[in-house]
């Protein structure tokens, strides 16, 4: 479409000066921001469900509206440029009414209005914005639409369309973000239907279950299968920023934790390297950390093929110590090369390298997780 | 001829501007159907995402992705034919062992009830008795109303070049080119008062000089020959036999902007004028008329025809530019307006067949002379199409201004059987229904927009008073919901919602109900994306208007 990614302020200057009326006060805004970055800035709280500003304004929710002077109808602010001299009213009365009854009528296409936040990190937002417009009447009730796929038995992503509201975030993010073009829309007006070619599933499909769709998705439509799987795990979820260890390029990520439990990751939306993208192992490939058949104990294998014995950490450092002297002695300090593991923390890896420049002196150090 | 292969159709089109409908539909006339292969050649031979291709597929109506799919017979189920025997000529088709579906207007309300199989329109009101025929000419208006765009049409030959250059055709181009600059034609039409015919009454000079302003080439003059609206076909009559005017009128338009390529979007349910349409354009082009040094001059205009597919809302124009670019066809948001922000993001024109053929005679006669058709300070003509509970139904081409009850009693016979008119509508079906004092209306947007209608592309439809109003305001409604895309919230559940409580649904007290409707009826109309789920609203909010009483009679028999 034609308009450009959001909010792009204008590189050359040509934006310094420009003002506009928001809600009776003069506010200042730079050429390429839409009405709603600039109402946004100014803590308006604007409703939407079709926004998503890492992707193209779209226009579909129609919950962002404004009353623009001069203009017939409200204009959604998403898409609308400002304009200098415009003035804006973010929060009429009608306005106000025009957004409870959207919000009734989307309420009234869904087959549940509330569902667990481990589906994801919007997941809330509609439920949100149902309780901030007292939209939970039972009005305009009718036919839901969406039809689920429990079929799709893929071990990632819940596909249950039944909560669907034809936002089309997942198409897009999925389109603008990955580049994938997994998804897309099947149908028209009240049969739309979210799609992978031929309605096949999403393994057959370019999918590479990255989960952006998942994360964005305002419903819990999509769902994330691996962190519901933990939904009844007791406590508290707590959130702990990190780095994706899986690869080089540095994700930010939010680990859910229960107890000493990783039940989940979310994307950082403002993560510097990744903007709320993740692939299939950061998103996904948190359950080795706590998984049964991971190490306890240090193990020692006496002699090449034997079997490995529980250890100590003590028996079990001092031994791989011996073992490698033994090689640089036989074989100069150039026969050790050290790659460190991606699922390590970072820490150690920097220790790892640590070890193999300054106590090996060689610089024959790697890391898995090229990328 | 050998079967085309795969690569044959691909090779065929993958070069050609807008090639995506047309590669399709050569899949599908070859095969009947659009198979996934099918799809899947022309995802790689265009370039296309398979998950995208696979979608926009499936948002047109005719494309078939069951085998045999373009054979099945496709029957209208619009209002007017819903009144003339949609349900007799479905059961008789089915009798014959045929497996009809519903389709939604074709535009032929002046013969009902059309059917469409394969590649071809028929007409009847029973299985045994369909026949293809021509599109029935315009009847005569009264004497000495002076017309526009049908003033040659009734001519014999008048769609053939021999014909249309016979009666001195073609001079207004020629005229154009050879003695105006760009500036002088635009100047003419601007001060013709020529405005939109397709709908929103858009002065045609005001966007034609924005377009010749506008930076940014090659610029594109874009024809909307979509006429999805249910009860429109004038664009139909006009085409079928006047071609040459269309396609001088579009040269025309070139000229005075300074574009160099042109599109007939053309609805699919009329592939008659597809043929005509082509064989005009190649007949142009062997005369030096279109092409490369157009009449002697370095003027070059290239023009094809594009057919869509089913989907009413590609005559939106922003929807119609995704179409023709291969996208999915969400209409755009604006602005930016096509005018800068057109096909292919570059300056474009798109006016409606009837608002282009009339720029020649505008030309020829000068604007005082095409103001001076309407009535009082009303420029121009406009062209109705009347059709429903009528005597003479057909395309009339009116002085702005003149009155309803004029047209429906003087000029069209007035409504058969003793009956008397209950309501009409306007607009197609977009203007929602006039009944009781305000049928007193004049046919100029001044006179009806203040009753909540607006006369838009000029479809009309009769309802004489043995009409349920309620079924027809289903009907109708069911339409907008078939052809909503689905991009907004308010009209892909509105529609929706208001058809359920149409058929049924709903609250059951007539308050509630009336509160629901008129509340969706408000939300539609102010928050909409685009022009089909604001004017959606406009029957039922017209409805409770006019026909309370009816409302209650409905809602009482339900319960
Ligand atoms: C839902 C919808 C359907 C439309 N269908 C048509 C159509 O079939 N033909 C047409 O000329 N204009 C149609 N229009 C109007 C076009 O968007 C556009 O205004 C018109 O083509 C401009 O040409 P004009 O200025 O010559 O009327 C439609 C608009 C809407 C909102
Ligand atoms: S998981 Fe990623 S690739 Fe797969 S559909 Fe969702 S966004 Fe597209
Ligand atoms: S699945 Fe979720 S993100 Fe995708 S369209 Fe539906 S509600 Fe929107
Ligand atoms: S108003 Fe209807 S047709 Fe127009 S964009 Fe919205 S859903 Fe699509
Ligand atoms: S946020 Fe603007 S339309 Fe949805
Ligand atoms: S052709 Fe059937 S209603 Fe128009």
């Amino acid at each position: 479409m034609t308009m450009k990614r959001n909010g792009t302020p204008s590189a050359n200057g040509t934006g310094v000066g420009l003002t506009m009326t928001l809600d009776g006060e003069k506010v200042a805004f730079t050429r390429g921001e839409t009405v709603y970055e600039v109402a946004e800035r100014h803590r308006s709280e604007i409703p939407t469900l079709c926004y998503d500003p890492r992707l193209e304004s779209f226009g579909g929710c129609r919950l962002c509206v404004v009353e623009v002077e001069g203009a017939r109808n409200p204009v959604a602010s998403c898409t609308t440029e400002a304009q200098p001299g415009m003035r804006v009213r973010t929060r009429t009365a009608a306005l106000e009414t025009q957004r409870r009854i959207l919000m009734e009528m989307v309420a009234s296409e869904n087959r549940d209005l509330d569902v667990d936040p481990m589906h994801g990190y919007a997941s809330q937002e509609m439920a949100e914005l149902l309780d901030r417009y007292d939209a939970r009447t039972g009005r305009f009730r009718g036919a839901t639409s969406g039809t689920s796929r429990p079929d799709d038995d893929n071990p990632f992503i819940g596909r249950d369309y039944e909560n669907c509201i034809s936002c089309y975030r997942c198409v897009r993010v999925c389109a603008e973000q990955e580049g994938d073009y997994a998804i897309s829309i099947m149908n028209r007006g009240f049969h739309t239907q979210i799609t992978t070619e031929f309605g096949g599933l999403l393994k057959d499909s370019a999918c590479t279950f990255c989960g952006q769709c998942i994360q964005t998705c305002p419903t819990g439509a999509l769902g994330d299968l691996k962190a519901l799987a933990n939904k009844d795990v007791p406590g508290e979820t707590e959130k702990t920023r990190t780095i994706c260890t899986y690869c080089g390029v540095g994700c930010s990520v939010d680990v859910m934790t229960r107890g000493d439990r990783i039940v989940g990751i979310l994307p950082a939306m403002d993560g510097p390297a990744n903007e709320g993208a993740l692939c299939v192992k950061g998103q996904f490939a948190f359950d080795f950390v706590g998984h049964p058949d991971r190490l306890d104990t240090p193990y020692v294998r006496d002699e090449k093929d034997g079997p490995l014995r529980p250890s100590t950490w003590d028996e079990a450092l001092d031994f791989a110590a011996g073992r490698l002297r033994k090689v640089v002695e036989g074989h100069g300090r150039r026969s050790v090369y050290g790659i460190a593991s991606g699922r390590a923390p970072h820490e150690a890896a920097y220790m790892m390298q640590r070890f193999i420049r300054a106590g090996l002196g060689t610089n024959h150090i790697d890391n898995c997780s090229r990328a | 001829m050998a079967t085309p292969t795969d690569q044959d159709l691909i090779e065929r089109w993958q070069d050609e501007p807008a090639p995506l409908l047309p590669l399709l539909h050569a899949f599908q006339e070859r095969d009947g159907y659009l198979s996934e292969e099918a799809m899947r050649a022309v995802g790689r031979g265009l370039r296309i995402p398979i998950a995208d291709l696979f979608g926009t597929v499936t948002f047109y109506h005719h494309f078939a992705r069951e085998p045999a799919g373009l054979e099945r017979p496709r029957v209208c189920d619009g209002p007017v034919c819903q009144m003339r025997g949609t349900e007799v000529l479905t059961a008789s088709l089915r009798a014959a062992g045929h497996d009809p579906s519903p389709m939604p207007c074709p535009g032929r309300c002046d013969q009902p009830v059309p059917v469409i199989t394969g590649s071809e329109v028929l007409t009847g009101r029973t299985a045994g008795t369909l026949v293809s025929g021509p599109s029935p000419l315009p009847p005569f208006p009264p004497d000495g109303t002076e017309e526009c765009v049908f003033a040659g049409i009734r001519r014999p030959g008048r769609a053939t070049l021999e014909g249309y250059r016979h009666h001195g055709s073609y001079d207004a181009l020629e005229q154009a080119v050879t003695g105006m600059t760009p500036g002088d034609v635009i100047d003419v039409i601007d001060a013709s008062g020529l405005v939109g015919k397709g709908g929103a009454g858009f002065p045609a000079g005001r966007k034609w000089r924005a377009v010749a302003e506008a930076p940014g080439t090659p610029k594109t003059i874009v024809c909307n020959a979509d006429e999805g609206e249910p009860g429109c076909f004038k664009d139909r009559v006009l085409m079928d036999h006047d071609p040459h005017a269309l396609i001088e009128g579009m040269a025309l338009a070139a000229y005075a902007t300074g574009a160099v390529r042109g599109f007939i979007y053309l609805r699919y349910e009329y592939p008659d004028t597809a043929g005509i349409l082509e064989r005009a354009i190649r007949e142009a082009e062997g005369a030096g008329l279109l092409g490369d040094g157009i009449l002697g001059t370095d003027f070059r205009f290239d023009l094809c025809v594009r057919r869509g597919a089913g989907a009413y809302i590609c005559g939106e124009e922003t929807s119609l530019l995704n179409s023709l670019e291969g996208k999915h066809p969400f209409p755009r948001n604006r602005p930016p307006f096509p005018v800068t922000h057109g096909y292919e993001n570059l300056p474009t024109v798109v006016n409606n067949v009837e608002t282009l053929a009339s720029a020649p005679p505008i030309l020829l006669h000068g604007a005082d002379w095409y103001q001076g058709l309407g009535l009082g300070d009303h420029a121009g003509t406009k062209v109705i199409s009347l059709s429903g509970d009528i005597r003479r139904p057909g395309n009339y081409e009116v002085p702005v201004g003149l009155p309803l009850a004029k047209l429906l009693h003087d000029w069209a016979g007035g409504v058969p059987d003793g009956r008397t008119v209950q309501a009409v509508t306007m607009a197609g079906l977009s203007g929602g229904f006039l009944a009781g004092r305000d049928l007193e209306v004049t046919l100029d947007e001044p006179s009806i927009r203040p009753r909540g209608s607006f006369l838009g592309a000029g479809g009309i439809m009769v309802f004489d008073d043995s009409r349920d109003m309620v079924a027809v305001t289903r009907q109708s409604m069911e339409f907008f919901a078939h052809e909503s895309c689905g991009k907004c919230f308010p009209c892909r559940i509105g529609t929706q919602r208001l058809v359920e409580r149409l058929d049924g649904g709903g609250p059951g007290s007539v308050d509630a109900w009336v509160d629901e409707v008129a509340d969706l009826n408000e939300v539609m109309k102010k928050t909409s994306a685009c022009g089909l789920g604001q004017a959606a609203p406009l029957l039922t909010e017209s409805l409770i208007r006019y026909f309370p009483d009816r409302i209650r009679a409905y809602l009482e028999k339900g319960a």
